[in-house]
């Protein structure tokens, strides 16, 4: 920045990020010892030993395969709708002029502080009486349209430094407003929902609670993880490579485009200046 | 802001083109197509929006009046639900325990976020890994972040925390730390912090970063040293980006649950229950739907007076 950095400042940032990733280490080095070494603490590497067997025999004593299969069909089909219906929305709501169009991109855009615990109870009751508990629906539907609320927002702020005059010229040369959209604003578009499409995959695949509650026999990775967790079973080794493997995608997502997570994660949070 | 923007449409069209409408009209196009063309775009985000946040939203409030248990008959109670929230010790005691992990959660991440972007701000390039481990939990969901966490604080010599208090020679303090009180409410706001320490890292180093040059080239001439550069000149230009962060994880951990869940699953003997976690005790597995929706509203009438300035901004914004 300023000058030659002191190099103590490098040296704490260091600690405090070595310390960061102890966690993540202890849960690589557990996936790959014995259940006895796990025992004595996995840290001890001089005498523990080292084995693979966890990560072959984990995908026949937990249903591994089949979760992994349901969080991305969840996800990616969350993912999906979310990024074709929010840019549309988020035009509509900025170009075009409608009735009661303040009132609902007001409600639309606050609605990033609910608490999911708010649709619980109501979603439980309706998907119970229309017999779509255990269906993915029951859990994409909800993803999709709480996204609505931090995405619109988003798409919505890159669209205020939008040149006005394209717009402008569209009309002139005889665009409604659908072709509008879709030929002069949507190609420009692929930054906000690139950052959008990467929030919701990272939400939809890590979130707990509502796939925890309207999947049940068909459970996303999560809700498998937390399921195990909270048995009292003796197999530390494989429960560990569970974990690894739920973290897995999103992590290699996460740091893949962290430009677009950050640049996202800071316009959605209204910490843009 | 974009300067140009209010009166784009007057100065940059220089004639109406005949034919597409009445010729001096205010606004472009006609009224009917144009609304029109907007609802039908609109439809399905008004359609899943209404389905999954305005309906449940409007029921949560109505059920809270009633007395549902299971599959018996509902009965309308009034602010029933409400007056046994409040005299029910163990929802008084899931509120206290709520606004500790709030504070804890808070204070604990962002000072360590904010004071990681300050360092970091002295030599980007040389801590750009540095960094990155820290952000990475960002990429780690709560409930695997729970998971790991366990095995830090599981009792006996499998624990890593008790681990190192027995090398370091202070074996006396080693504890099963998920199974007393404090200890698991200590853990719980400890696991929290380190997995939502990204955001505030990443908010306040955008902060620091867009502090002008000129300012910090000035301070540095004067002979400045980095920590008073920090304290009197970094710190407060990047308020605003420490603030959002404030707000943010003061958000997501009042409405916690997921690493409420997985990591000690609200107890000891419930000692660990927050509001949010509570609510899905009593309407989820005890089946008393009316009264966890009520401990649901008292969730989110918290949620709405901690948001009510960032509300206030994004109604005032909403053009």
């Amino acid at each position: 920045m300023v000058g030659r950095a002191p190099i103590w400042i490098i040296f704490v940032v260091g600690i405090v990020g070595c310390l960061w990733i102890i966690p993540i280490i202890g849960i690589v080095a557990t996936s790959l010892q014995t259940t006895d070494s796990i025992a004595r603490g996995w840290w001890h590497f001089g005498e523990n030993e080292f084995s693979l067997q966890a990560w072959y025999t984990v995908w026949q004593t937990y249903p591994l395969a089949g979760s992994l299969w349901v969080s991305i069909k969840i996800t990616l089909a969350a993912t999906a709708l979310t990024m074709v219906t929010a840019p549309a929305a988020a035009y509509v709501f900025h170009y075009l002029r409608f009735p009661m169009r303040r009132l609902w991109l007001i409600i639309i855009i606050n609605a990033f502080v609910l608490p999911q615990q708010v649709v619980i109870i109501p979603l439980f009751q309706l998907w119970r009486e229309v017999g779509l508990l255990d269906n993915m629906a029951a859990v994409v539907i909800p993803f999709v349209g709480l996204s609505y609320a931090w995405a619109v927002f988003l798409i919505k702020s890159f669209l205020e430094d939008f040149p006005k005059e394209l717009i402008e010229a569209a009309r002139i040369d005889g665009c409604g407003p659908i072709r509008t959209f879709t030929q002069v604003v949507l190609p420009n578009l692929i930054s906000p929902i690139a950052a959008c499409g990467i929030l919701q995959f990272l939400w939809c695949w890590n979130t707990l609670l509502l796939p925890m509650l309207f999947l049940r026999s068909d459970i996303s990775l999560t809700v498998l993880l937390a399921r195990i967790a909270g048995t009292y079973d003796p197999n530390l080794d494989q429960q560990a490579v569970a974990a690894i493997v739920t973290a897995l995608i999103p992590l290699a997502i996460f740091l893949l485009f962290q430009k677009q997570f950050a640049a996202g994660n800071r316009v959605s949070s209204g910490g843009k200046e | 802001m974009a300067s140009a923007k209010p009166h784009a449409r007057e100065s940059g069209v220089p004639f109406t083109p005949t034919g597409t409408g009445s010729p001096n009209r205010p606004r472009r196009g006609l009224a009917l197509p144009e609304w029109t063309t907007a609802f039908l775009l609109l439809t399905p985000v008004i359609l899943l929006f209404s389905i999954s946040v305005i309906y449940p939203v409007i029921e949560t409030v109505r059920i809270s009046f009633w007395e549902i248990r299971g599959l018996g008959r509902p009965s309308f109670v009034g602010l029933g639900n409400y007056a046994r929230l409040f005299s029910d010790p163990v929802f008084l005691g899931t509120l206290w325990t709520t606004l500790i992990f709030t504070l804890g959660v808070t204070i604990v991440s962002v000072s360590i976020g904010w004071f990681i972007a300050l360092l970091c701000a002295f030599a980007p390039r040389q801590t750009s890994i540095f960094r990155l481990m820290i952000f990475a939990t960002f990429g780690i969901s709560e409930a695997v972040a729970g998971y790991i966490w366990i095995g830090i604080f599981r009792p006996g010599d499998a624990g890593l925390l008790n681990g190192i208090l027995t090398a370091i020679g202070l074996g006396e303090f080693a504890q099963p730390w998920l199974g007393g009180a404090n200890s698991a409410l200590i853990a719980l706001i400890v696991t929290a912090s380190w997995s939502a320490v990204g955001l505030p890292l990443l908010l306040s180093f955008a902060s620091v970063q867009a502090i002008p040059r000129s300012i910090l080239e000035a301070a540095y001439m004067d002979g400045a040293k980095p920590l008073t550069m920090m304290w009197h000149i970094m710190v407060p230009l990047s308020l605003p980006g420490a603030r959002v962060a404030v707000f943010l994880t003061l958000l997501s951990s009042l409405r916690a649950f997921d690493i409420v869940f997985v990591l000690t699953a609200g107890g000891p003997a419930r000692a660990t229950e927050t509001v949010g976690f509570f609510m899905y005790r009593e309407s989820m597995t005890q089946f008393n739907l009316g009264y966890g929706a009520a401990a649901t509203i008292i969730l989110l009438i918290g949620v709405l007076l901690v948001s009510t300035p960032a509300i206030a901004q994004r109604t005032r914004g909403a053009k």
